[in-house]
């Protein structure tokens, strides 16, 4: 513990006012979490008079046994996970050896191609010409256009690419004296590597993947393809929009706050899980000791 | 095992060229060092034998096959970086066995590669750590390791032993140099420590601004510099180099430095060079100390006295120029403070042509 009689009367006042809003920031964080957990654990009628603040009012896990009952919730759940791991490990094939590439001094015409990739990072096209794009490609309304047309990330490359440049040339050198082609030198060296670059990449993925909304409704009408997200604001939009849905319920166990609640939950749980899963890599210094300088 | 033989090689990188034309041959089994000051393309030169760097011009040839264009891998050579390269990510003995891994060899092949040469490094004890729990020295091991697992026709070394501190730099290099005895594997060593140079070498290169300046064995370099940079590169105090002009002696040549004379031996190369502008050149160690006004002698003043243990260095100031004796203390003790100029053998004493640097003297032979 820090003992207090070291610092001056400012320094004190700077350190319990860092204190006060760092304890601000992180409830500011958690009590959404918080708030949508109780909510969803609430009775209908007092989710909809709107006495939720903290913890759960009139206990029950009614909203669960609605959205789980649902084959729907259960198609684009398994939609979701489709286009998660799909796409992230879609992203991390182009990824990966595009960073790579681009981090070899040797390339021919790197600088050009850098800037290439970054100049799509403030540039592109627009959305309706995009979506054009799609559809004439055939990729509209099918799991595939999903996952190849957001697969390629120009910020998630040259992240990469500044780590794998980071990494001593002559690791590169001896892995080659030591008989490795180009495509050994990157998976036996440098991706070992780089397991902490690439999981902060992965995590990237798998979060907007998740998360991925607006272009999943744009490029989907078929309701079996759709991911958790989109279904979610099907349901709000549907039982929102059904005022005798809303006065029926009005004594009921559930309503659709409660309801919409549930789903948040049930979609916030595997993103939860994963992230201490892929945490340790983000604290280690692997390169240590390998090269003196 | 094979010879490598370098014929003109160049190096450009875009307009600037930075290794201008390099004709070795280095024999089978031969350990030749590339010394040289920093930038002079000791390491560029290693590099484009390495296959890591392309040759710009001429023609690099190993085991009697010219492979300019032939990858790294597959020259058969194997090299040791100055920072040693060691995946971090495997331990020491999957280190050593990366090579043999990649070329498909069986796991038992492996495994007894593995054992026999960590036994020859003493690493036994360290097969399962990561080169981040190991020290220096041992790190170090495990790169030579890495090397000769691979029994290549060639070693490369990029100053090895650069990063290690004075002690065991010299235990080290005794290593290298038993390995190169016991395996006999044509190596290529660089490095810009003239001490290890000497002691490795069966010959070495003195590289300057991407030229060879000469080529030979330890002793013939240190005898016979054929000009005044190698003179000056060489040795530890380097020679010492006195502006003068040769004169007639009184018995066979003479040069006369400011206002003193020191005879020197009657060579071919000093015969009707009476006025010419030299440099003279005197080993610290070939320079005899005297504490009175004698015949034939060279007067300074004494600046300072480093006592070495068995050897003592005089820094003397010889008619403004810095001059560097070495002599042994043993005997010597109480004079070295009065010690007031220096004679010289007439055959131990180098003339360099003052514009462009090159040896007038003849030869020099030790028996
Ligand atoms: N990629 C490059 N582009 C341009 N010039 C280079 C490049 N690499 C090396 N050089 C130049 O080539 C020259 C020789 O470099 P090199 O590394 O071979 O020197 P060295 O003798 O190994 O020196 P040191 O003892 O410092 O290692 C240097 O002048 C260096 O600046
Ligand atoms: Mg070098």
């Amino acid at each position: 513990m820090t003992n207090m009689n070291l610092y001056s009367r400012g320094d004190k006042m700077f350190v319990i006012l860092n204190m006060v809003l760092i304890a601000l920031f992180t409830l500011s964080t958690l009590y959404p979490f918080i708030y949508i957990a109780s909510l969803s654990m609430s009775t209908g009628f007092e989710a909809r008079a709107g006495n939720v603040i903290l913890t759960p009012v009139g206990f029950t896990l009614e909203a669960y046994k609605q959205v789980l009952s649902e084959p729907q919730f259960w198609n684009s759940y398994k939609n979701t996970f489709i286009y998660t791991i799909g796409g992230t490990l879609m992203s991390l094939a182009f990824i990966i050896p595009g960073a790579y590439a681009l981090s070899r001094p040797q390339l021919y015409g790197r600088r050009f191609w850098n800037l290439m990739v970054a100049f799509t990072m403030w540039f592109h096209a627009g959305m309706i010409p995009f979506f054009l794009n799609m559809r004439d490609l055939g990729l509209l309304d099918s799991y595939f256009g999903i996952i190849i047309g957001f697969a390629v990330n120009g910020f998630n490359i040259i992240l990469l690419r500044n780590f794998f440049e980071g990494i001593p040339q002559s690791f590169e050198e001896a892995a080659r004296m030591d008989g490795a082609n180009e495509f050994q030198v990157l998976w036996k060296v440098y991706l070992p590597l780089s397991k902490p670059a690439i999981a902060t990449v992965a995590l990237f993925c798998v979060v907007s993947r998740w998360n991925g909304f607006f272009w999943a409704m744009v490029l989907l009408q078929d309701d079996s393809k759709i991911p958790l997200q989109v279904y979610l604001r099907k349901v709000i939009a549907d039982l929102s929009d059904d005022e005798e849905f809303a006065t029926s319920l009005l004594n009921a166990a559930y309503s659709f706050e409660t309801v919409s609640a549930a789903i948040i939950v049930c979609s916030i749980i595997p993103i939860l899980l994963i992230y201490p899963f892929l945490q340790k890599y983000f604290s280690k210094g692997i390169l240590l000791g390998g090269v003196k300088e | 095992m094979a010879g490598v033989e370098l014929k003109s090689i160049v190096k450009a990188y875009g307009a600037v060229q930075v290794v201008h034309g390099i004709d070795l041959d280095v024999q089978e089994k031969e350990f030749v060092v590339l010394v040289g000051p920093s930038g002079c393309g000791k390491s560029t030169t290693l590099r484009m034998i390495a296959g890591l760097e392309e040759i710009s011009d001429g023609e690099l040839t190993i085991d009697g096959r010219v492979v300019n264009n032939v990858a790294p891998k597959d020259r058969d050579v194997a090299m040791v970086f100055q920072n040693y390269a060691l995946y971090p990510h495997l331990n020491v003995a999957e280190n050593i066995a990366f090579g043999l891994r990649i070329r498909k060899e069986g796991q038992k092949a492996i495994d007894d590669a593995v054992e026999e040469v960590s036994g020859i490094l003493g690493l036994r004890d360290y097969l399962e750590r990561r080169p981040a729990d190991l020290s220096g020295g041992q790190r170090q091991r495990v790169a030579m390791g890495r090397a000769i697992v691979r029994r290549p026709k060639v070693f490369l070394f990029d100053e090895p032993l650069s990063n290690l501190d004075a002690k065991l730099r010299t235990q080290m290099r005794a290593e290298i140099k038993r390995l190169h005895k016991r395996l006999g594997v044509t190596s290529i060593y660089v490095t810009h420590d003239q001490v290890e140079a000497m002691t490795l070498a069966d010959r070495i290169v003195v590289m300057h601004d991407g030229r060879i300046e000469q080529i030979g064995t330890p002793m013939e370099l240190f005898l016979n510099p054929v000009n005044s940079f190698v003179a000056g590169f060489l040795g530890a105090p380097p020679m010492n180099q006195i502006k003068g002009k040769i004169v007639a002696g009184s018995n066979g040549p003479a040069a006369d430095l400011g206002g003193q004379h020191i005879a020197l031996a009657p060579l071919p190369g000093l015969q009707n060079a009476v006025g010419r502008e030299v440099i003279v050149g005197v080993r610290p160690e070939y320079a005899q100390i005297v504490t009175e006004k004698q015949d034939g002698a060279i007067m300074g003043e004494l600046d300072l006295v480093e006592t070495l243990g068995s050897e003592a260095l005089l820094h003397m100031s010889v008619g403004g120029a810095p001059f560097v004796i070495r002599t042994e203390t043993l005997g010597n003790i109480n004079k070295l403070e009065a010690v007031k100029g220096f004679t010289a053998a007439p055959e131990l004493i180098k003339v360099f042509d003052a514009k462009t640097g090159m040896a007038l003297s003849g030869q020099t032979r030790v028996e």
